[in-house]
């Protein structure tokens, strides 16, 4: 099945705060530091999110809220993509269209 | 008995031919040979104590020859002629023996052999050494003239770069003006210089110099000549012009892929080429328009027409140009949505700049597998690109987008007339070929033929103009000099037994022997400076009246009788 691409929820989420993930390059070094070894967070989720992918985003809800925010990956990230940001943002868009 | 007075110096190679080669055996064999005064062994007869005892053995025994045993000629022998040279010595007096490649590294399982078998050739190389006689370079004077061929960036850069360093140039020119690719192009990276712009400062800093002479509509027809020294025809205006020159640079340029019709949707509306989406982003601003609509949405799809079975070449220009596109087109329209599907990336160097800042300004990067390339498809609302991103596990997706760019790189130009003419050496690629990429990359087998820019593969623009100024550095380290020293093992003709039968005339590869008034016949004569010592005149002789200086025919002979000293009759 092929999921067509659109860029409005990246813009959807810049509405709702800083969220800055563009930059990202893919490196996977957020992945390798991740404590909780949550392997989704937060390059795939990023793309999900880049593609405008939303119901796979609502789909990992649960990996969302996982995460820490420790911000380990965020100091490591070579592309300063604010991760940790990102993932709050996130929170609150999933949370918004919760209800 | 000899009257030379021959050294002979055998390496160990530091192992390498120790370990499989009984050195101080060698040494002893050879030591009584007629004509040798000195035999020694040394650890390494390359390093700088050894050359020093080589030249005081030269100098405090009267040695007047020089065989070193060691590794390949192919390594060495301008170190030792150099020896040679500096202990007074003529260089053309020593000879190299291969005992390396020859006997330890091919027959390490077997010492004795190996042995025996290094003994023979340096017997071999002493009997050559009794018969040898200095000989002195041939000396030629060089024409303080070049000839460019292309008069794109690279060709015109290198004509400015000649007659900035006082030599003559003729530029010719195919079109009918000057510029090539470049002068169709706007901004360019990775300076961001406008390609007109560029073009028309280099046509007018030409001519300002009175050295640089332009030919238009022309095109080369003819070369002859030996090194320095070409004769060239040029076809201009249904006339042809003859130059006199010293060295010729070859700057011809590339050609775009064109994809085939249906190739990734190449042929509906909307499907571009990289060149056609650059002329459209080089025109006008504000969004582009495509069909009457503003473009919204891009898709580049990376290396068309490159890295597959036809042509298997990276052509290197084409990911950077892409990524500068879309910065451009970035810069028309903040909003346009961009998506790069590619292979592989190599926006190599500074460009990795460029592709940051394209990713923090709204591009987004698809990667494809090799063997799963997108679809092109057309749609009521414009095209849909289909494609399996590897980056976000393989997920297929579909992207709406009003303009599909084919990123095409470059293909070799079709110059089958200049190949014929100038017998230009075409590589595996189809772009034509340089000696070495690294060592000499501006050198083709052809003497005296330099190549420079997109004619010898993909290349930025940048890129381009920096070949063309090597190019210009190898012609005026030749021109400039005045004068060429060339080897002089050449083919000698010994004028009273040469009946002017002309076989050789036929046999030469490289036209150098021609027949000349002699007594009332004709006899065959050899222009030394167009003959490449190859050696193939001499055996078709039906008198032996060529030979080959530094290898005659008494010292072949000689050779090939001491290597059957005690072998099985």
């Amino acid at each position: 099945m092929s999921t067509v691409v659109h860029r409005d929820l990246a813009d959807e989420l810049r509405l709702i705060g800083s969220y800055d993930a563009e930059a990202c390059m893919n490196c996977g070094v957020c992945t390798a530091v991740c404590p909780l070894e949550i392997a989704l967070l937060p390059r795939r989720l990023f793309r999900y999110v880049e593609l405008g992918l939303a119901d796979r985003v609502r789909d990992e809800s649960e990996t969302v809220f996982s995460c820490l925010l420790c911000r380990a990956c965020e100091e490591s990230c070579p592309a300063e993509v604010h991760i940790t940001e990102n993932v709050r943002v996130l929170r609150h868009w999933l949370l918004e269209g919760s209800h | 008995m000899s009257e030379r007075r021959i050294g002979v110096y055998v390496c160990n190679c530091g192992g390498n031919i120790s370990d499989y080669v009984d050195v101080e055996q060698v040494v002893e064999a050879v030591k009584d040979e007629p004509g040798v005064v000195v035999a020694r062994r040394a650890m390494f007869t390359c390093s700088d104590s050894t050359q020093q005892e080589i030249i005081d053995d030269i100098q405090g025994q009267e040695l007047d020859g020089l065989v070193v045993a060691s590794c390949s000629p192919k390594l060495h022998t301008f170190t030792f002629r150099a020896v040679a040279q500096r202990a007074g010595l003529n260089p053309y007096e020593y000879t190299q023996v291969n005992v390396r490649e020859q006997c330890s590294w091919t027959h390490t399982d077997d010492r004795e052999g190996a042995t025996r078998k290094a003994i023979s050739l340096v017997r071999a190389g002493i009997a050559r050494t009794r018969l040898t006689k200095p000989l002195e370079p041939i000396v030629v004077e060089t024409t303080p003239r070049a000839l460019v061929i292309g008069g794109g960036i690279a060709g015109m850069r290198a004509a400015i770069g000649l007659a900035d360093v006082g030599l003559a140039v003729f530029l010719v020119e195919r079109e009918e003006e000057l510029g090539g690719r470049v002068g169709n192009l706007g901004e360019l990276f990775p300076h961001g210089k406008d390609g007109r712009a560029l073009i028309a400062q280099l046509a007018e800093e030409i001519r300002q110099r009175s050295e640089i002479t332009v030919f238009t509509n022309a095109e080369l027809t003819a070369k002859s000549g030996t090194f320095g020294n070409y004769r060239a025809v040029v076809h201009v205006a249904g006339e042809s012009i003859h130059l006199e020159v010293g060295q010729i640079i070859v700057a011809t340029g590339f050609d775009s892929y064109q994809p085939e019709a249906g190739e990734l949707g190449y042929g509906i509306d909307g499907v571009l080429t990289l060149p056609e989406w650059k002329q459209l982003l080089d025109d006008g601003d504000g969004p582009v328009i495509v069909n009457g609509k503003p473009v919204e949405s891009v898709a580049y799809v990376y290396c068309v027409g490159s890295r597959d079975a036809e042509r298997p070449y990276c052509s290197r220009f084409c990911c950077s140009a892409a990524v500068h596109a879309s910065l451009t087109a970035a810069g028309r329209d903040a909003n346009v949505r961009q998506y790069h599907l590619y292979r592989d990336l190599r926006t190599y160097g500074r460009n990795e700049l460029m592709l940051n800042e394209s990713r923090q300004r709204g591009s987004l990067y698809l990667k494809f597998a090799d063997d799963d390339p997108p679809d092109v498809a057309r749609t009521d609302a414009g095209l849909n690109v289909t494609v399996r991103d590897l980056l976000t596990g393989g997920e297929e997706l579909t992207i709406p987008a009003d303009v599909v760019v084919l990123v095409t790189g470059m293909v070799p130009r079709c110059n089958d007339d200049l190949v014929g003419v100038l017998k230009l050496p075409i590589g595996r690629d189809g772009f034509f070929n340089e000696i070495h990429p690294k060592l000499r990359p501006v050198e083709t087998v052809v003497d005296g033929v330099l190549i420079a820019g997109t004619c010898q593969g993909p290349k930025t623009s940048a890129e381009s103009v920096a070949s063309g100024l090597a190019a210009v550095t190898q012609a005026a380290a030749v021109l400039k000099r005045g004068v060429a020293e060339l080897d002089p093992q050449v083919a000698v003709v010994h004028s009273q037994a040469c009946t002017g039968c002309a076989e050789c005339v036929e046999t030469c590869p490289f036209g150098a022997i021609s027949l000349v008034a002699s007594d009332g016949g004709e006899i065959a004569a050899i222009d030394a400076a167009g003959c490449k010592g190859c050696g193939a005149c001499a055996p078709v002789c039906p008198e032996n009246a060529i030979d080959l200086e530094g290898y005659t025919d008494a010292q072949v002979r000689a050779m090939i009788d001491s290597l059957l000293v005690g072998a099985p009759s």
